[in-house]
């Protein structure tokens, strides 16, 4: 489904990702861990085409489509959703108008019909419920003095409704307290499907716990160094990452 | 001094209508007035030789389109200008309590109260308001009797077409416990000139909702005002739109004349191209206990330029003032311009108020935020910036209005472009 290879990115002439290369097959659940600063985040803004991050090498393809030919819109359009770590406040706009405008778009895109408003606000008000938050909150503008466990609470709700083939979690577990994380797992756990995968960004082993993944990667300094299954992640909460700093790089193996 | 106003001189001496005494001391101060340059600090960020410069050619093939003014749904009682001639005055149909004359009819009672107010209520004049005073010779007086509440709006239009100098004067008054709405709507988009200022007088209790409609575009010049006078416990709620043209500016100026007088003022304005606005706004707290909340919006896109001057006085002894300016602008490319300038000056020391200006660019983390839900930049643009203005609009109290006005901003953002 999702094919990186070979990516090298960069935000204001500074290397992020010095080769990435990332296979994710349809219904597969990847975890991607790793120390401050290895490059997580900047995968998931690479791959969604948000300014200022650019590409100098490699490629991204979703389903064949190659993804880094796309505007943003086009790459959501194709089926692509990243849970933002910090998601942004729009106020004046309402989260349902919003909500709507992206769903309108996407369906669009995949050839169906577009809602009616009525039907929309049904279906935007059942998924309100799925992630725990009151409908009023629909009325309310886009993450607008919502709280931090609001605000991704917010981004699961807009996943159920896009209906998207690859979805990024970037660290979607940070600032949450336990039932606010159950509530996040629930709503992924929910979508998973074997036509739909995910790459699940994060620090800790605990969101791990509740949305188990087939394949557990740590990336550092813009690489993947190491990949196995649930079994590593319980391995980095122990261990920590100063082991990486002992180990040589796979580029550095590869010359040496 | 200018070609035009030496010309503008001229014509006013030739005025000789019953207004000519109250037309007098403006002309004395016209004849000795100089062209503003830019360094005139009322006229500093407008490029006003733009009036001076430029040549007015009538079109014998341009028709008149009055239709481009029309509000559907709104039922108003309207009072229509094309180039600067009152078409007709309703007659005797009018809602109880209302009367309305046209300047050149008016006689007895009317002529008194129009003498009182014709630059009462704005003393201390400008360059084209003096102009209006000398050349407005076309104009409605607006009577609104004590304790009347008129349903309906009452809307005074000034349609302009090619080639046309026009100056425009409308009176209102509104008695003790009064109740109107009233609308001035300005069209047009072709090269014309000219000045359109209204004069209101709100009594006691009484209450106006007002709509200054200033959308002139194009290569229309326009300058002109609304001045209110407040008695005690009068309470005003305005609404100003200003599209950009070739120049414009509007002045909205506030007296509170009598305590426990309460004004709202909101203000949009949006431009794009190489349009100009310029809003002037003096609020002057003469009388203690007076309240203010004055809430501007801007758009400013491409080339064009904004101007923004606020001014809140609040005189000595003007106690226990509330008074709450503030003006936020977006700016839509780095080759805009916006002027704001907002100006508190306070001499009573039991008084709350605030004044702020902020300008911001659009929020790109906002419009990525959106594309990334599969919304297109555009779209994503006219979704942020309809935001933005319609938390103002939606504070018109005439929702007829509101919604014909919704669709002409989402058209008017739908042009813009970041750059």
């Amino acid at each position: 489904m999702l094919s990186i290879k070979n990516l090298h990115a960069s935000v204001e002439e500074k290397n992020i990702l010095k080769g990435l290369d990332l296979e994710i097959k349809p219904g597969e659940v990847h975890a991607i861990m790793g120390p401050n600063g290895a490059g997580k985040s900047t995968l998931g803004y690479v791959l969604t085409g948000r300014e200022g991050y650019s590409v100098e090498q490699g490629s991204a393809t979703l389903d064949g489509v190659d993804l880094l030919a796309l505007e943003a819109e086009e790459r959501a359009r194709a089926g692509l959703f990243l849970a933002f770590q910090y998601p942004v406040e729009i106020p004046g706009v309402s989260n349902l108008e919003f909500l709507k405008a992206s769903v309108d778009a996407v369906r669009e895109a995949r050839g169906e019909e577009s809602l009616s408003s009525k039907d929309f606000l049904k279906m935007a008000r059942e998924a309100s419920k799925k992630v725990n938050l009151p409908a009023d909150f629909l009325k309310r503008g886009v993450n607008e003095g919502f709280s931090g466990g609001e605000k991704k609470r917010n981004e699961i709700l807009q996943m159920l409704l896009l209906k998207p083939k690859l979805c990024i979690l970037d660290e979607s577990d940070s600032g949450l307290d336990i039932d606010a994380l159950q509530v996040v797992a629930e709503g992924v756990n929910s979508q998973r499907s074997p036509d739909r995968s995910f790459i699940v960004v994060t620090h800790y082993q605990r969101l791990l716990d509740y949305i188990k993944p087939d394949f557990v990667h740590v990336l550092s300094d813009g690489k993947i160094v190491k990949s196995g299954d649930y079994s590593l992640a319980h391995e980095l909460e122990s261990q920590g990452y100063a082991w990486l700093k002992d180990q040589p790089a796979a580029d550095e193996v590869a010359e040496g | 001094m200018s070609s035009w106003l030496s010309s503008a001189v001229t014509r006013a001496e030739a005025v000789s209508d019953w207004l000519a005494p109250q037309r007098q001391a403006s002309l004395a101060l016209l004849r000795d007035a100089k062209w503003p340059t830019r360094k005139t600090e009322a006229w500093k960020y407008l490029p006003i030789n733009v009036w001076d410069n430029t040549e007015l050619q009538a079109d014998a093939a341009e028709s008149t389109d009055a239709t481009s003014g029309v509000i559907e749904g709104l039922n108003s009682l309207d009072l229509v200008f094309v180039n600067g001639q009152l078409q007709s005055v309703p007659g005797d149909d009018l809602p109880a309590g209302l009367t309305v004359v046209s300047l050149a009819d008016a006689s007895g009672d009317a002529r008194a109260w129009a003498a009182e107010t014709f630059t009462a209520v704005k003393p201390a004049r400008h360059l084209f308001g003096l102009v209006n005073d000398v050349l407005a010779t076309q104009g409605v007086l607006i009577d609104v009797a004590a304790a009347a509440v008129i349903e309906q709006p009452i809307r005074i239009v000034n349609v302009l077409t090619k080639g046309y100098e026009a100056h425009t004067r409308v009176l209102v008054r509104l008695g003790e416990h009064a109740k109107a709405t009233v609308i001035e709507h300005y069209v047009g988009d072709q090269r014309s000139k000219n000045t359109g200022f209204a004069e209101y007088k709100v009594g006691d209790s009484a209450y106006l909702e007002h709509y200054r409609f200033a959308l002139q575009s194009g290569e229309s010049l326009s300058i002109g005002g609304s001045h209110f006078e407040l008695s005690a416990r009068a309470e005003l709620s305005s609404h100003l739109v200003g599209f950009g043209s070739t120049l414009q500016r509007v002045d909205v100026d506030v007296t509170h004349a009598g305590e426990h007088a309460f004004a709202k003022l909101n203000a949009i304005y949006l431009l794009d191209g190489k349009e100009l606005f310029d809003l002037h706004s003096t609020i002057e707290h003469a009388v203690p206990n007076g309240t203010t909340e004055e809430n501007v919006r801007g758009i400013v896109a491409d080339n064009s330029r904004a101007v923004f001057n606020g001014r809140i006085h609040i005189h000595r002894g003007a106690q226990k003032t509330l008074a709450e300016l503030n003006n936020r602008n977006l700016l839509m490319s780095d080759r805009a311009e916006i002027n704001t300038k907002p100006e508190l000056e306070i001499y009573a020391d039991d008084v709350r108020c605030a004044h702020g200006a902020t300008i911001a660019e659009i929020d790109k983390k906002a419009l990525y935020y959106m594309q990334s839900r599969g919304v297109s930049r555009s779209q994503a643009q006219i979704m942020l910036n309809f935001g933005f203005i319609n938390e103002l609009v939606d504070q018109m109290p005439n929702q007829v209005l509101a919604d014909w006005l919704r669709p002409q901003l989402r058209d008017r953002f739908a042009g813009m472009e970041v750059k």
